[in-house]
């Protein structure tokens, strides 16, 4: 590099649409290559082998009830009748399989550091998705923020999964980060609760943790998988330094401040804490949170959700 | 301090607008880079507290606009192109002439380890740091040789290492040349001034040149330098051969305390390295002491006299290079002498052969020198003819001859003519005062037959026979003796007067042989023969002389001479470039013995210089560099920028 590119800095070329670049060859083959690892993780393991709360037409014993009319005779329980007679309804808990549904926050705070943490967050969403359709599971998939909300409804199959990439290249984009709102239409738009991955950012005070739980409320097993550039997280060697104003990606807040090492070490511990917070918080409703830093691979982290998420169980 | 370029009624506008703009645009609020972040909730949470409320921040503001105001004072004060009081004054046009004469190495007052030179540099170099923009100097070293030693210029990174190659030298300075030269150079130019820096330890030529300078249409002045006058200088030094005893030297020292205090000093006289003498004398002020050290070996050819304390002590007499002289006595030569006889003479061979420090004898047979066969009988100083019935040679060799019975044969190439031819002579008269018959007695020698010759006017008689001349001597070119007899048919032979007269012969010719040069004084040009240096001049055209320095000058050598100016005291090196004897060398004495070189009192007291020719004391240093000082107020705007710049990209003043 000259002296004059070093003073005058050149466009940089124009590169190829990230989009396009989201799902190429390698993401493919690493998504084959996951596959094969997740199946002997799973090996044993069939289809719909697990189980929902719901009691049903099962196989497997669950409870009983008292008879009430109308109930099907074929569940009554004739050796309780006939010791005790007492009219109960043999309960069995039903087979089903739990459709798993993968939430992408694609909110602008996921779009800083040129949109990093939104390509990791769908290409984890798509890995996952691509795991769960070669499982024969109903995969659904949603993007969605504070201002748009876009819904793949849930399909089966591995052939399924270019859909999801076409859909995942499409899904609108920007907007405020709204975990509360995004997760309140997601459980209100399914029909069936299951597994809910969200991959977000989380960068919403308020509203991060009362959207997970609100899930788990309505009977999903919500996944919190927070998204996180390091250089966002710790910017202490950022190199910013003096009188700034803070301008927000998402808009709204314009904040004159003085930077200086020690307000970037404040702003990194308090992000640290603010993650922890988070994980805590949905530890103890007994929600899964993991943290996904952006220089892990991205296969490496669904392969780690996998092992230790209990995405499946 | 004025200004040359705006003055104060211009510049404060431009600075009062300056400042009103500066503050205007500190007082609007500062747009503050714009960055980005994802989660500026979490960032505020941590900013509550910012730096920007503290007192720091509006303090470092205040400092920064201070500084901005500073640069903008800057900026107009250089505007103003200021100029000490010093640079506004008409130009000067500044000759300084720095006595370098031996006195100036003589001890500073007061100040241990610095000559005179040094307090003369020190005031020239304050003259030359007082300089304006607009001035000139130029520094000539005034010893026997005038030099510049830097040239015309206002830049004391030119003048000021000029100054400091200046060395004292052993001799008087040529001040009258020297005041010539730095009137040539400033006369003609704006303000032209001469300084004279001297220790007044002059002679009279010198300040008669300067009374002379004072006089003259440029402004001279003097600043003198002085010191204590104290000094014991070797004011001759010579060594010489005994006229008869040329194996003998004599060595004369003159010691002259040219100090006011009464003083001792030891005298040592050295020759090759070796201790020959050594005596202790008490000097009053003025006193003038020879010392002469007689019937020194003539083996030894350097001597050098030396002045030491009585105690030891081995500081100098005030100039440490007049404590020393120097002299070189050739070796001494023997005499080639070719003695042509057919044996038959033993008598004289003895007699010469007695001789052997001072001839170096070859026998020849008559027949050998008629054919001319031997070199030795052309190269020879003296040819003894004693042949008997034997004929002499056609020609006589080119040097000096002495002939027994040169006309015995009826032709003879003897340029002494025959007269008449006698038989059993007596030899009545005898020049007694003459050296080759000092000692010697001819009274009653008998002679069987001799040859009475004819004189010329000039000759010398030695012997007359009845009034008639039987042996002369005839000076030319080469001497020429004849004696009208011939030893062998006289009784001469048997008596003492015999080889008495053979060795006054053998030293007339000595004498006859070039003298030598035991030392010449520095600073003159003098003419030097090769012959008196001991070295054969024949075929020379250039020789080579090295100083005791390792300087190096071949000069031109004219008929056997050539002229030497030689400046370092000490012992030179003569070596013959060409001629047969090329690569011979020889030693030559220089002293810088010099009465007035060595007097260090100063001459100039006594004298009548004009009141206006007492330089006065130099101004101190200014504090003020050279050059345009805008220059140097927009270097400090500059660092001031600088500074500016680094902090604000370093983040410590946005």
């Amino acid at each position: 590099m000259g002296w004059a590119d070093r003073l005058i800095p050149r466009r940089k070329a124009a590169a190829p649409r990230q989009e396009e670049a989201l799902f190429d060859e390698a993401f493919l083959e690493r998504l084959e290559l996951l596959q094969v690892i997740a199946r002997r993780l799973f090996r044993g393991r069939q289809r719909s082998e697990r189980k929902t709360r719901k009691v049903g037409s099962g196989l497997e014993f669950a409870d009983h009830r008292e008879y009430s009319p109308g109930d099907d005779i074929r569940y009554l329980d004739w050796t309780v009748w006939i010791r005790l007679h007492q009219a109960l309804i043999r309960l069995f808990e039903e087979d089903e399989d739990l459709p798993i549904r993968i939430v992408i926050d694609v909110s602008d705070s996921m779009g800083t550091s040129d949109g990093a943490k939104l390509r990791y967050a769908m290409q984890v969403g798509a890995a996952l998705a691509y795991v769960g359709l070669a499982n024969l599971d109903r995969v659904g998939i949603t993007c969605a923020s504070g201002k748009h909300h876009t819904t793949l409804p849930a399909v089966r199959g591995k052939g399924r999964i270019f859909r999801v990439f076409e859909f995942l290249r499409t899904a609108e984009r920007g907007g405020p980060t709204d975990i509360r709102a995004m997760c309140s239409r997601v459980a209100a738009e399914s029909r069936k609760p299951g597994l809910t991955v969200v991959l977000s950012d989380f960068y919403d005070l308020e509203g991060a943790f009362e959207g997970l739980n609100m899930l788990r409320v309505r009977k999903h097993e919500p996944v919190a998988v927070q998204i996180i550039d390091p250089a966002e997280a710790d910017p202490t060697h950022s190199g910013l330094r003096g009188d700034v104003q803070l301008v927000d990606v998402e808009g709204g807040v314009h904040r004159d401040v003085t930077l200086s090492a020690r307000s970037l070490t404040a702003y990194a511990e308090a992000h640290r804490r603010f993650c922890e917070q988070l994980e805590a918080s949905c530890r103890s409703r007994g929600i899964f949170a993991t943290q996904a830093s952006l220089d892990v691979p991205f296969d490496d982290m669904v392969l780690r959700l996998f092992r230790q998420g209990g995405i499946l169980r | 301090m004025s200004f040359a370029g705006w003055t104060l009624l211009q510049m404060w506008p431009l600075f009062a607008i300056g400042a009103a703009a500066i503050t205007g645009l500190y007082l609007l609020r500062m747009r503050r880079r714009q960055i980005v972040v994802p989660f500026a909730a979490l960032w505020e949470r941590v900013t509550r507290d910012s730096e920007s409320r503290k007192l720091w921040r509006k303090l470092r503001r205040l400092l920064s606009w201070l500084l901005q105001l500073v640069v903008l004072a800057l900026v107009c004060l250089a505007l103003g192109d200021p100029r000490p009081d010093v640079w506004l004054r008409d130009p000067v046009s500044l000759a300084i002439v720095i006595d370098t004469s031996a006195s100036m190495a003589g001890p500073a007052p007061d100040e241990p380890d610095t000559t005179r030179l040094d307090l003369a540099r020190r005031r020239a170099e304050q003259e030359i740091l007082n300089l304006g923009p607009a001035d000139r100097a130029v520094v000539i070293g005034a010893s026997e040789e005038v030099a510049v030693a830097a040239p015309l210029s206002s830049d004391p990174a030119v003048l000021i290492p000029g100054l400091q190659r200046l060395q004292p030298r052993y001799g008087e300075s040529d001040l009258d040349r020297a005041l010539a030269l730095a009137s040539h150079v400033v006369s003609e130019r704006a303000g032209p001034r001469i300084l004279v820096l001297t220790d007044g330890a002059l002679d009279p030529a010198a300040i008669e040149a300067l009374e002379a300078c004072a006089a003259g249409p440029v402004a001279c002045e003097v600043a003198r330098v002085g010191g204590p006058s104290d000094n014991v200088a070797i004011t001759a030094f010579a060594a010489r051969r005994y006229p008869y005893a040329r194996d003998k030297i004599e060595v004369l020292t003159e010691v002259h305390n040219l100090g006011d205090t009464p003083t001792k000093v030891v005298l040592e006289v050295e020759a090759d390295d070796a201790p020959v003498g050594r005596t202790t004398l008490r000097l009053e002020p003025g006193e003038r002491k020879r010392e002469v050290l007689s019937g020194l070996d003539a083996a030894r050819s350097r001597f050098v006299a030396r002045l030491s304390q009585e105690q030891g002590d081995q500081a100098p007499f005030g100039l440490p290079h007049d404590d020393e002289a120097y002299a070189v006595v050739p070796p001494l030569t023997p005499l080639d002498v070719v003695l042509v006889t057919d044996g038959t003479n033993l008598f004289l061979e003895a007699a010469l052969l007695v001789l052997d420090d001072h001839v170096r004898l070859t026998g020849m047979s008559p027949q050998e020198a008629r054919e001319g066969r031997r070199p030795e009988f052309a190269e020879a100083d003296v040819v003894f003819f004693d042949v008997a019935d034997e004929g002499l040679p056609e020609t006589l060799p080119a040097t000096h001859v002495v002939m027994f019975d040169p006309w015995r044969a009826e032709t003879s190439p003897s340029p002494i003519e025959k007269k008449a031819d006698v038989v059993r002579p007596f030899l009545t008269e005898q020049d007694r005062g003459h050296p080759v018959l000092d000692h010697v007695v001819i009274k009653d020698v008998n002679l069987a037959r001799g040859t009475t010759l004819a004189t010329i006017p000039g000759d010398q008689v030695l012997f007359r026979s009845l009034g008639e001349p039987m042996a002369v001597l005839r000076e030319a070119q080469h001497t020429t003796v004849a004696f009208g007899f011939d030893p062998r048919q006289s009784d001469l032979p048997m008596r003492s007067a015999f080889p008495m007269m053979v060795d006054n012969l053998i030293r007339y010719f000595e004498q006859r042989e070039a003298g030598f040069v035991a030392s010449v004084p520095i600073g003159t040009h003098r003419e030097l023969t090769l012959a008196d240096l001991g070295l054969a001049p024949e075929g020379v055209s250039r020789v080579e002389v090295r100083g005791p320095e390792g300087a190096v000058m071949v000069l031109p050598v004219e008929r056997g001479r050539f002229r030497l100016r030689a400046l370092v005291p000490g012992f030179y090196a003569i070596e013959a470039l060409d001629g047969p004897l090329a690569g011979s060398s020889v030693e030559l004495a220089v002293n810088a013995a010099n009465l007035h070189a060595s007097n260090l009192h100063d001459a100039l007291t006594a004298q009548s210089l004009p009141e206006a020719s007492q330089a006065p004391a130099a101004a101190p240093d200014s504090p003020l560099p050279q050059g345009p000082l805008w220059t140097l107020v927009m270097l400090v705007v500059a660092v001031l920028l600088a500074a500016e710049w680094a902090s604000y990209h370093r983040r410590v003043t946005v």
